[in-house]
């Protein structure tokens, strides 16, 4: 590998930890946090994020339990094959998701103000 | 034996070889809070196929891997995503090898590969779930891809240095063999 190469690694790298830096400063905000979930496009419910509550979403391909606690969001519970979405660490910033792709389930944290 | 059935009995053995490293790799979940984060073992197959068949049999090869480790360890549904990153990912890395065949490094283009596998599947995600907000997703599965990339590239180009000292390519007639 040659030395050039070592450098658009290093490159890659940098732009891509800049994007996510980027990312939470420009989402950064002051005003209070909601949690939006989305189903297929269309919203199906949005939560304060400051309030603990937790609510099941049920359709034809299936459910997942949300439970906000603490400021966070996460997926509990679902009864999808992969549990992709369980693994998912707890969502807290503006812009952050978690998705269920096989019930075509989107959490995303948005702040207040974005909310329709 | 001619060229022509030792080439299928090589493309067979890359299939068979890409499916156990999907198997492999579905026994080891990676320790991360990010899910469908994965080492991209297969990767490894596809680019020894594609400096010793070129991309037309490297196609076959990925998109029979694909098919089989989709209905034997994953969902019906996984298929649909790994095509979005496996084809993207194949693409890509034809094409680098294509325009910068002596200037480019397999370990480079592994490492492309990975990332464009990753932009593959995120965006047929979300396309899927109809929303566009996976970007920062995205970026945290690059962040992942770049160091897998590269163990894949350095494990694929070891993997090329041995088997080119063995015998098996040299009645393939490719012009990628020196």
């Amino acid at each position: 590998m040659k030395k050039n190469e070592i450098i658009i690694i290093l490159g890659l790298l940098a732009s891509c930890l800049i994007g996510i830096a980027v990312f939470y400063l420009v989402r950064a905000t002051d005003a209070p946090l909601s949690v939006r979930v989305t189903r297929q496009g269309t919203v199906e419910a949005i939560f304060p994020l400051s309030e603990d509550h937790t609510e099941t979403f049920v359709d034809a391909l299936g459910s997942n339990t949300l439970e906000i606690s603490d400021g966070t969001a996460k997926i509990v519970e679902a009864d999808c094959p992969d549990h992709i979405c369980v693994r998912t660490y707890p969502i807290s910033s503006p812009g952050e998701t978690i998705v269920c792709l096989p019930h075509k389930l989107v959490v995303e944290v948005i702040s207040s103000g974005e909310s329709r | 034996m001619n060229s022509k059935a030792y080439r299928l009995v090589i493309l067979s053995l890359y299939v068979a070889m890409a499916l156990i490293l999907s198997y492999v790799e579905s026994l080891i979940p990676l320790p991360l809070p990010i899910p469908g984060a994965k080492i991209g073992l297969p990767n490894i197959i596809t680019l020894v196929s594609l400096l010793t068949l070129g991309w037309p049999l490297t196609l076959l090869v990925v998109i029979a891997r694909i098919f089989l480790a989709g209905f034997l360890f994953g969902g019906g549904f996984s298929i649909v995503y790994s095509l979005g990153g496996g084809l993207l990912s194949l693409l890509v890395m034809s094409l680098l090898l294509h325009f910068f065949k002596d200037k480019i490094s397999i370990i480079l283009i592994s490492v492309f590969g990975a990332i464009t596998h990753n932009l593959g599947q995120v965006i047929v995600a979300a396309i899927v779930v109809q929303t566009t907000s996976l970007l920062l997703y995205f970026l945290f599965l690059m962040l992942l891809a770049i160091p897998t990339g590269l163990f894949i590239g350095i494990t694929a180009r070891e993997l090329m240095r041995l088997l080119n000292k063995t015998t098996i390519f040299s009645k393939l007639n490719l012009p990628q063999n020196k």
